[in-house]
Order: structure tokens, then sequence, then C-alpha cells
């Protein structure tokens, strides 16, 4: 891919790579230190975004077994009601404490939709619903690995671009002592 | 900063200062400052030359960025992946040694009550699913290493000492 490929993705800039440190110092009309103060400020700016999406990969990533527990019970109950069975479970009364319920003729499940908002499906819509929450999830997730991963490069990018700015300064300097020591 | 003469131990420390600051505290994740290029050594040696950083360079050094963190985040969890295998063997080997009947399964926050044989055929399959998961997951862990290996000969070749690929 070219040097410019990618402007930006999903409002995150593209860093931009420099080929020559000179020319880009010239053509920006930068000091070197503005130029690097820019950059550190560009850097963090990644880093502030980087722990957004970080955040919400983690959330996405605890969703995500969660949806699969929920599909595993729907399709408990749809087994046990196949038999003609009630389904005995334990459940969490309380801290330690737990009770037993008897869950006969299981045609319908609730789900809870968030926003204190619980919805009653029959069996096969909740089923629906839960495996394309479950989908929507995982094409979410696999979006934001891509813009993470995008992240990073433009972070190296940005710091291979402070490192090298900052030698050349360092080499400029040198050059000049010592065209002035020869003097 | 500005001083030539005392360059020599400004340099290293100075560059390393702008990694270390921008190590994000929160995650481990962000391994690739340990790469980060200290191009300052090629000065450093004397001759006043460095190694220009073509992009092919920069892609080189972004792709071993993304193995290192992708690395960090498998090492994790093949360790989780670890764990879920061993519980599943202690909890076969615990209904062999018990003799109920009745078996209380969890499937999600509650506790089903299920026929032993039941329980056993779904604790075979989740053996089975745990077993290939970590298999995929050591698979990816040695190609990773191996392409890694692959870019540090490349980058160390061409910019040699002025560029830092170890852990910290």
């Amino acid at each position: 891919s070219t040097p410019q490929g990618v402007a930006e993705r999903r409002g995150i800039p593209a860093a931009s790579f420099v080929e020559d440190v000179e020319t880009y110092l010239r053509q920006a009309g930068l000091e070197v230190n503005s130029a690097l103060a820019f950059l550190q400020e560009r850097l963090q700016q990644y880093k502030m975004v980087e722990m957004k999406l970080l955040a919400q990969q983690r959330e996405l990533q605890a969703k995500i077994p969660d949806i699969e527990k929920c599909l595993d019970i729907v399709a408990t109950l749809k087994a046990k009601k196949a038999l003609g069975e009630a389904l005995i479970a334990d459940f969490e009364l309380s801290e330690g404490i737990y009770s037993r319920a008897k869950i006969e003729d299981s045609d319908s499940v609730c789900l809870w939709l968030g926003a204190n908002v619980m919805l009653e499906y029959s069996c096969d819509e909740a089923n629906e619903l839960l495996k394309s929450n479950l989908e929507n999830a995982r094409a979410s997730l696999e979006v934001l690995v891509g813009d993470l991963h995008f992240l990073r490069d433009q972070q190296t990018i940005t710091q291979v671009t402070i490192a090298r700015i900052f030698n050349w300064d360092v080499h400029q300097r040198r050059s000049k002592q010592s065209v002035m020591k020869e003097t | 900063m500005q001083q030539v003469g005392k360059r020599q131990t400004l340099d290293l420390p100075m560059v390393r200062g702008f990694c270390r600051r921008s190590i994000c505290s929160s995650c481990a994740c962000f391994r690739s400052d340990a790469i980060l290029a200290v191009l300052g050594g090629l000065i450093l040696q004397g001759d006043g030359t460095e190694a220009q950083v073509t992009w092919d360079d920069q892609q080189n050094i972004n792709r071993f960025g993304r193995l290192n963190n992708r690395l960090h985040e498998l090492a994790d969890e093949i360790r989780l992946a670890k764990e879920a295998n061993e519980n599943l063997e202690d909890a076969g080997n615990e209904l062999i040694l018990s003799d109920e009947d009745v078996v209380r399964f969890q499937i999600g926050e509650v506790f089903a009550h299920m026929p032993v044989d039941d329980v056993e055929a779904r604790l075979e399959q989740m053996k089975e699913d745990a077993a290939k998961k970590l298999e995929k997951l050591e698979e990816e862990k040695e190609s990773i290493l191996a392409q890694m290996a692959e870019l540090k000969k490349i980058l160390k070749a061409k910019f040699g000492d002025a560029i830092n690929l170890e852990e910290d």
C-alpha cells in the first residue's frame, strides 16, 4: 500500500509517513521543537481513542458469552418441552441462598432488553433474536479489532517519526558543532 | 536536549523517555513501545550517517508491533483455555466418582437438574470443544513467533543496534 493509502478510518486521522525529515520540516514550515510537540500531542490523542476502543472491546467480549449462555438455556427449555418434562433448576435467591424452581410448559421466555425493559417471546422468537444479537456483537467486535489495529499502526508511525526528527536534529547540531570547530 | 556535548547520555534515555511515558498503564497491550527505534544509536557510533526509514521498513515495524500485541493477548487466552480444560477434566472425574442419578448442571446462572447420562454427553462435547480451541490458539502462537523471528531478522539486518526489538 502507498504511504498515503488511507487518510482516516472512522474518524481516526492517519499519521502521514515522513519520507525525508528535512523535506517534511521545510514543507510544514515547522521548527524541530514545534514539530515534536505537535507529534506528541497527536500521540496523546491516539492514546485516548485507544483507551475508549479497548473499553468497548472489553464490553463486547463480556457480552458474547452471556448471549451464548442465554441461547443454551432456551435450547434446554425447548428440549425439555419436547420430552414433555418440566425443568427443575436451582437458582440463587440471594447471596449464598438457593431455591428450587419447577419450570413447566415453557412456551415463552422473557428477555431482558436493557433500559429496564423485559419482553416476553416465544421460544423460537427468542432464539432468533438471541442469534441475531450474537452475530451483531461478533461483527462489531471484528470491526473494533480492525480499528484498534489501524490505531496502533498510526501510533507506531508517529513514534518512529518523533525519534527520527529528534535524531535528525541531534545530527544537525553535531555537524554544525564540528564545522564550527574546524573554522 | 540542546547541548551537543551531553548528547551521549541524553539520547537514549531521552528517546526512551518518549516511549516509556506513552506506555498505557491500564493494559499491557501496548508493548510495541518496546520496539521503538532508538535510531540515535547509529549517530552515537560517530559515523554521522543514518539508515533512512522507508515505507516498507515502517510497515515491517508496524507488523512487528501488531504481532507482538497479539502474542500478549494470546498468552492470556491460552492461560484461560488451559484453565477451562482443567476444570472440565475435574468435573468429569467428579462425575464418575459421584453415584447420584441426577446432577445439577450449571447453565448460565442456574443449576438445572439433569440425568447423569445427559450430563456426561454434554461434558464430553464441552471437553472436545475446549481441546480444539486450545490447539488452535497454540498453533496461532507458533505461527506468530515464526513471523516475528522473520521480521526481527529483516529489521536487524537493516538497522542493527539502532533498533530495539526486545521486551524490556
